[in-house]
């Protein structure tokens, strides 16, 4: 035993020694001291001072996006080149669904139209009014037998197009690209519970 | 504590029991959005079919359909035309699976009313229509009306609904494919 003692002492020397620490334990203890400091502040970024008032934030958040992007601005991409160059073919919009609340839809917005539900809706500008006469002549959009002045449209077509009378809940919608063939550009009359709301740019 | 205890587990033993209800025993509308669903999987058709395949697809199809089923579509992109038979959609089933590779058909939004006799239910629903190669699909909303024929819900009646009424007046005779629309079809 005490040749063990003896045969000790030396290492508890040592550890002695070594118990005054040495550059990297030293950098070791300040990693062990921050990491808990970094974890606290990684916690607070994320879930906050308070997880309960975090969570009810959370949920208000969730609520509020669900019936925005529900009920007020319908998120929708555009597939097809009929709305072409106004509206690209892929790209993103919204369609704010409250836009015809207080007044009807007027000449030159761009609507969607529901077809059996929301999922897939076309995009159209509207041209042709309740009560009104819309026909086509040379690619030129007459109303009530006047020309209408578009401004979007860019490109020259030739699109003939007989009058057709509107009702009294009737909008005439049409695509910006007339360059395509009519027979393959859907147009023409609606009835006003079709329409969405107005696509947003 | 055992009060709360017991009051959960009968609400969840009601759940349990409403659930089990629904599944053994679906409502009419249920039935026929999940025929419509099984319709839209069977129309669609992936490249490479044998001709074995596309038969069976095709007879499968046709027993969606009435005997005496009436079709009455009409698309400016394709054409106008009429069925009045369950092998006449056999036939065009086969046809247009042989014409086109890979079709992906599907139906978005289905609205179906059920008549208060429970025998006869109205679908109004959109079909969305992929064609390989296509970049563009085909939208068109349709009507189709359905009836409990011994016991299965099958459709009598197909039409088109107009959404936007213009008809070109070269209507029957210029039947080219089109493709267009989508998600939100411009």
């Amino acid at each position: 035993m005490p040749t063990q003692q003896s045969a000790l002492a030396p290492l508890a020397g040592c550890v002695k020694l070594y118990g005054v620490m040495t550059h990297d334990q030293v950098e070791q203890s300040n990693a062990g001291s921050k990491q808990p400091r970094l974890h606290r502040w990684v916690r607070i970024a994320v879930i906050g001072h308070n997880p309960k008032v975090t969570l009810v934030r959370v949920a208000v958040l969730i609520v509020t996006c669900f019936i925005v992007f529900k009920f007020i601005l319908l998120p929708i991409r555009v597939e097809g080149i009929s709305m072409f160059p106004t509206y690209k073919d892929r790209s993103w919009y919204l369609v704010n669904q409250l836009a015809y609340l207080r007044h009807e839809p007027q000449r030159g917005d761009v609507v969607s139209i529901r077809l059996a539900g929301l999922h897939v809706m076309f995009m159209k500008r509207i041209i042709g009014l309740p009560g009104e006469s819309v026909a086509f002549e040379n690619g030129r959009v007459l109303i009530n037998g006047e020309v209408l002045d578009e401004p979007y449209e860019k490109s020259p077509c030739d699109w003939n197009c007989p009058p057709v009378k509107l009702g009294p809940d009737e909008y005439y919608d049409v695509g910006d690209n007339r360059t395509m063939p009519q027979e393959l550009h859907k147009h023409g009359e609606t009835p006003r519970y079709r329409i969405v709301g107005k696509v947003l740019l | 504590m055992k009060i709360v205890f017991r009051i959960v587990l009968v609400a969840a033993l009601a759940a349990l029991g409403i659930w089990l209800w629904t599944v053994l025993f679906p409502s009419p509308e249920k039935v026929i959005r999940k025929r419509l669903t099984e319709l839209a999987r069977t129309a669609s058709s992936s490249p490479g079919e044998s001709d074995l395949a596309r038969l069976a697809a095709a007879r499968s199809l046709a027993g969606f359909f009435s005997t005496n089923v009436e079709l009455q579509v009409e698309l400016p992109e394709l054409s106008r035309y009429s069925i009045m038979d369950r092998d006449e959609i056999m036939q065009a089933a086969l046809m247009a699976r042989s014409r086109t590779g890979e079709l992906k058909v599907k139906f978005p939004d289905i609205n179906v009313t059920v008549a208060p006799d429970k025998q006869s239910a109205v679908a109004d629903l959109t079909v969305q229509a992929n064609i390989s190669g296509e970049t563009d699909s085909i939208v068109q909303e349709m009507k189709f009306t359905l009836q409990k024929i011994d016991g299965q819900w099958l459709i009598i009646r197909v039409e088109t609904v107009r959404t936007l009424s213009w008809r070109p007046q070269i209507y029957f005779h210029h039947f080219e494919l089109c493709t267009a629309a989508g998600s939100f079809h411009s």
